[in-house]
């Protein structure tokens, strides 16, 4: 009876989560209001993958995908697109940025580059109801098997096929039923082991609820080959919707005579029955539950002997997978060769892997074994939401192991993953992105597995126990270096020792997470730093824990909800001297992993800071100096924010600094290197002038010559804070025409002189930075005529801020995205530029894909000036013989305080880290001044008030229903590139004052609350 | 249906112990085995009782204590941790202000963990009795909560 339409209804269990049910009730309402009964079929089906867009729904024969559909969606649907024939547009599944309509589900690039074998009928044929199964095929490779072929046929098939257990070990299936089919026994069993217990994995649940059929043929054809007649499916408890599709399933195939004595008339009897088990994740392991359908407590037992020899009540006895039974009917109509032709060398066929966690398309994915990782997870996955980084992907559970990103070019199989230390495992895929701790996961699944451990034998039940207690002291700050290892030596005992393959399999995450993050580990130990903000036991707020330099995020917000200014002001000047100049600049590191960003969006921390930052600056809050200054001498060369720093902390420690500076303006980076726009000059030399006026002298044009030369002048300590001033060279021809120059030269003589002219010029910029950004709006405040950006990656991979990149778009900069220059071009001077546009293929080792050129792609564009943004390093010319540096020219340090090889001397900022951030300059000042202050025999301590937790008076609980952030206003682009007026207008006071009460706090109940003499010592502090 | 009929529906084999638990305790208004349960049970498939306490205890999803009439169970797999279910489950506990394994005062709500509720696709998630809910926030567990309540 075929209709006109076909409409898929997805009853997966994910999609009835979101009510997929109430969408197929309304739906046959309206189609029978409609009259259209007898032109539109309802087909519920099993799970189709995309579980977080759901419920989802497809019609045929157009194939048009609706998701994330709700009751009140029905109508509309029914009515345009079942009577009038058009689709409804904004329902039908868009995919990435371009939001380009997906209007037939073989253009969805999720389904797109998978290969559906085993679940070729999932969210095809209605599960409950056998005759569509055989009419897609169903039952037909049973008949085959019991009318054209030996057991020992059957058996030889398999083999030949290549397949392994997908359940986890991955033993060849045809290798399991010989070994039964040759061991003596009476009697023999065949049991299908849909325990689905692994976290992460949820494949053997779609499979049942969505194709149970493909399983009863696949166990009947096994017990068949193997010589049993009855077999067992044991499901777990928590899956009631495949209990009860199976149950429905073993009815329908006993009626037909599918299942029963005398199967198509061959003398094959056969006999199938549902065992529940009742959450216990060790029965998933065979020898358990075998103790399980025998009813009794699921322990497992040593092995040998193994299930084929003795297995349940002691007969011969083949356990396998959901997923395996599933594809036998495949291989054995479309024949071993066919099985074999996919996949890999030594792992042949398809596999269904399980998305979950940090990935924008979660659900499940059958492709051929040995695609790559990176294509799994960045092509069929989409990659990581909310412009966040990937970190590591746990493959196979609990048993498993995790791949870091320099691993996303390996092909998924057995023998790659055991040589990165992870498993195949059952096929579950979680996603970990920035903001996950490796410890904190590790910990998690070993108390994972601590807790579903039988505790029958010690090394698992003792040994995991030990292991958590180690982990979990480290994630609360207390842990030794020496727990590293201790932790590598019990979990190889563990491994070693344990019974079954729980305890073998349990410690896999500690050891992988330990082989690729130890880095981590050590953080948390020596720095007791959680990088991810998770390990709540090592900071404050997220926020603080973010900031390179620590700033009290979550106090100077509170005071702020609570209109307490100078509060505020005092608080960020404890841990960052800057803050009107990092209210316009920073990246806001902090506003990243902020809670309130999880229930609706980040709190606008850096708009609120400018608004206490500029009062202070109108106010003229100054900074005592040093009356009685220590008698040591400290000189700083550079003026930049490390300089700077490093000076500001030093005056707060009792000393005065002489700072000198090369160049006649004071700032380094942030006075020639962001332009006017974004920083304007006054704020900055306010904050400069309050440094000075705490006690710091600043020198500028002066030259020193070599660090001895300063000790020997009478400086007891130097720091070095020069920056990183040298543009970097490309190294394509051409490069050394005039007209081609670097991004920090060219915004040094755009901030420097005045005359400095652009008129009709055509302008190249090269790089994808900040500096690019700058340079580019520079150049186009400066009148050039065109103005274009290359950059070689995709725009999610620039480095510059989005901001930036968005603000850049509307003052019409043309950003040439995938491309590369290959030569400059021109006489005397440059004239044009050959660009080659780059493809991505693969994935470099930092987990980002590789643009490749594109051969043949060459064009040229008109250029007369092109400026290369690729980074800078630091110019050491004069001390480069002095002081240690490394290979990229960078000075060497000790990373714990700074020193450098030179005994008194410090370093900081670019100079150290090469281009980085005024934050991360600002805390390595910060750092350095307590060093030197140590170096000195002091204690390096602070004058600030004890750290107290602010009390607000604003009732919070108003706060706490969504409120979208607040956005400062911009200066129109047309307005804006004519003059170098700062862009980003900023928060009114009482904006501010209402974005700060959308903070949650979360530092509360770490310290004691503030009081009166606080307020005083705030005061003093001035 | 009466303790008898169900013990009828199987064979007085060792075998179905688990099935027959899981009967018992569908049955049970509140959700558990009683001490007389389990020695009926062990009477009829001439297991000691020590043998049917001790699979009892083994096995997460049986209880020995009175439950509510809907049993809450949080998936705290590591998928849905990731995204988020330690905080869940504290706001649920919050919510009903009952701790883990408790049962509200009025016999309506039980809270439990599950090791993996299988649907990691929508993490995080949780299950009243057999229905699944997925993709959870703090708003959801409320609504879901309430209508619970309003149902009754």
């Amino acid at each position: 009876m075929a209709k006109r339409l076909d409409v898929l209804v997805c009853s997966g269990a994910a999609c009835i989560s979101s009510h997929s049910e109430e969408i197929r009730k309304k739906l046959k309402e309206e189609i029978e209001n409609k009259n259209l009964a007898e032109e539109v079929n309802i087909i519920e089906t099993g799970c189709m993958g995309p579980c977080q867009l759901g419920p989802v729904m497809i019609v045929y024969p157009d194939g048009t995908f609706y998701i994330k559909l709700s009751k009140d969606d029905i109508p509309k649907i029914v009515e345009e697109h079942f009577l009038k024939g058009r689709p409804v547009k904004s329902l039908i599944w868009t995919t990435g940025e371009a939001k380009k309509i997906v209007e037939e589900k073989k253009t969805v690039p999720f389904f797109e580059k998978q290969l559906k074998v085993v679940l070729s009928n999932c969210g095809k044929i209605d599960p409950e109801n056998i005759e569509e199964y055989i009419g897609a095929g169903g039952y037909e490779a049973l008949a085959k098997v019991l009318t054209q072929m030996s057991p020992d046929n059957v058996i030889e098939e398999i083999t030949k096929s290549g397949i392994r257990g997908r359940g986890g070990a991955g033993f060849p299936t045809g290798l399991k039923w010989k070994f039964t089919r040759q061991a003596k026994g009476d009697e023999k069993y065949i049991i299908c082991n849909a325990d689905e217990g692994d976290p992460g994995a949820f494949m053997d649940r779609a499979v049942l609820e969505g194709d149970p059929h493909s399983v009863i043929e696949g166990i009947e054809i096994a017990g068949y080959a193997i010589g049993a007649n009855k077999g067992y499916i044991y499901v777990r408890a928590e899956y009631p919707l495949a209990i009860k599709r199976l149950e429905i399933a073993i009815n329908q195939a006993t009626k037909i005579g599918l299942i029963g004595n005398n199967i198509f008339d061959t003398g094959f009897n056969f006999d199938l029955e549902v065992r529940m088990g009742a959450g216990a994740f060790v029965c998933g392991e065979e020898t358990a539950l075998i103790a399980s359908i025998e009813g009794k407590r699921g322990t497992p037992r040593p092995k040998p002997p193994f299930p084929a020899q003795s297995g349940l009540w002691r007969k011969p006895t083949s356990i396998n997978n959901v997923e395996t039974l599933a594809t036998i009917n495949k291989i054995i109509l479309k024949g071993s060769e066919w099985f074999s032709s996919i996949g890999t060398e030594k792992s042949k066929g398809t596999k269904i892997f399980a998305l979950s966690g940090k990935i924008k398309n979660t659900g499940l994915v059958e492709v051929p074994m040995g695609m790559s990782l990176g294509e799994i997870i960045f092509d069929i996955g989409e990659g990581i939401p909310n412009n966040k980084k990937f970190k590591a992907v746990q493959m196979g559970g609990p048993s498993g192991g995790c791949i870091p990103a320099e691993h996303l070019n390996l092909p998924i199989d057995y023998e790659s993953l055991k040589q990165v230390g992870a498993i195949v495992g059952s096929g579950g895929m979680i996603a970990m992105d920035e903001d996950n701790c490796m410890v904190n996961m590790a910990k998690f699944f070993i108390e994972f597995t601590m807790s579903e451990s039988c505790g029958q034998c010690v090394p698992c039940r003792v040994g995991l126990r030990q292991m958590y207690n180690i982990l979990d002291r480290i994630t609360e700050g207390k842990g030794k270096l020496e727990d590293l290892d201790t932790l590598e030596q019990l979990g190889n005992q563990i491994k070693n020792s344990s019974l079954c393959g729980l305890g073998q399999t349990a410690p896999n995450p500690v050891l992988s997470t330990l082989r690729y993050f130890r880095d981590e580990y050590i953080e948390h130990i020596v720095n007791k730093k959680c990088r991810a903000g998770v390990c709540a036991r090592l900071f404050y707020a997220p926020c603080v824990n973010a900031c390179p330099s620590e700033v009290d995020v979550s106090r100077y917000v509170a005071y702020m909800a609570e209109g307490k200014l100078k509060e505020a002001f005092i608080v960020h000047m404890e841990n960052n001297p800057f803050p009107s100049v990092c209210a316009r600049v920073c990246p806001a590191f902090c506003e990243g992993p902020c809670e309130r960003g999880k229930f609706d969006e980040p709190v606008a921390i850096r708009e609120i800071k400018r608004l206490f930052a500029d009062w202070a600056i109108e106010s003229g809050i100054k900074f005592i100096a040093p009356e009685e200054p220590k008698k040591e001498k400290i000189a700083i060369i550079g003026s930049g924010p490390a300089g700077l720093s490093c000076a500001f902390y030093l005056t707060r420690l009792g000393y005065k600094p002489v700072v000198f500076e090369s160049l006649p303006v004071k700032g380094g980076m942030m006075q020639i290197g962001i332009p006017d726009y974004r920083l304007p000059k006054n704020m900055l030399d306010s904050e400069i002038k309050r440094i000075e006026d705490s006690g710091v002298e600043i020198k500028v044009n002066s030259n020193i010559g070599t660090i001895k030369e300063l000790k020997d002048n009478g400086f007891d300590a130097v720091f070095i804070g020069i920056g990183a001033h040298e543009s970097l060279k490309i190294g394509v021809p051409g490069e050394e025409l005039p007209g081609v120059l670097g991004g920090i030269e060219f915004l040094r003589e755009a901030s420097l002189n005045e005359k400095f002219d652009l008129r009709s010029k055509k302008l190249v910029v090269v790089g994808g930075g900040s500096t690019a950004m700058d340079d580019a709006r520079t150049a186009r405040r400066l009148g050039a005529e065109s103005v274009t950006v290359i950059y070689r990656r995709s725009k999610e991979e620039m480095p510059a801020q989005r901001a930036e990149i968005e603000e850049a778009e509307e003052e019409r900069i043309d950003i040439k995205l995938l491309h590369n220059p290959v030569e400059f071009i021109g006489k005397d001077k440059i004239e044009k530029v050959r660009l080659i546009k780059m493809a991505f293929k693969g994935f470099d080792r930092n987990g980002r894909r590789k643009p490749i050129p594109v051969e043949g792609s060459e064009y040229e564009i008109p250029a007369d000036l092109v400026i290369l943004c690729l980074g800078q390093r630091p110019k050491l010319s004069m001390f480069a013989e002095e002081v240690e540096t490394n290979k990229n020219g960078t000075i060497t340090i000790d990373q714990d305080n700074f020193e450098t090889s030179m005994p008194g001397v410090f370093a900081g900022g670019d100079a150290v880290r090469g281009p980085s951030t005024i934050i991360e300059s600002v805390a390595d000042g910060r750092k350095s001044a307590i060093s030197i202050d140590k170096f000195f025999g002091y204690d390096g301590k602070f004058n600030f008030p004890e750290r107290t937790e602010v009390k607000t008076t604003y009732n919070e609980d108003d706060y706490l229903k969504m409120i979208p952030k607040k956005t400062p206003q911009l200066e129109k682009a047309e307005t804006r590139v004519r003059s170098f007026i700062e862009v980003n207008k900023g928060l009114l006071l009482k904006e501010a004052i209402e974005e700060s009460k959308r903070c949650l706090h979360c530092d509360r109940g770490k310290e004691i609350l503030e009081t009166e003499e606080v307020h005083k010592k705030i005061e003093e502090a001035i | 249906m009466t303790k008898e009929e169900i013990l009828n529906k199987y064979d007085n084999r060792a075998e179905n112990l688990l099935q027959i638990l899981h009967d018992f305790q569908q049955n049970n208004s509140q959700n558990y085995l009683t001490k007389d349960d389990l020695k009926i049970i062990a009477n009829y498939l001439s297991l000691p009782e020590s043998f049917v306490q001790g699979v009892v205890t083994f096995y997460s999803m049986f209880s020995l204590t009175p439950r509510g009439k809907y049993v809450i169970r949080i998936c705290e797999s590591p998928p849905c941790h990731l995204m988020g279910s330690s905080t869940i489950i504290k706001e649920v506990s919050d919510y009903l202000g009952i701790d883990l394994n408790e049962t509200t005062k009025d016999g309506l709500f039980t809270l439990e963990l599950s090791s993996c509720l299988g649907v990691c696709g929508v993490a995080p998630a949780m299950t009243i009795n057999e229905e699944v809910f997925g993709n959870l926030d703090s708003q959801k567990i409320k609504d879901i909560i309430e209508e619970k309540r309003r149902v009754k």
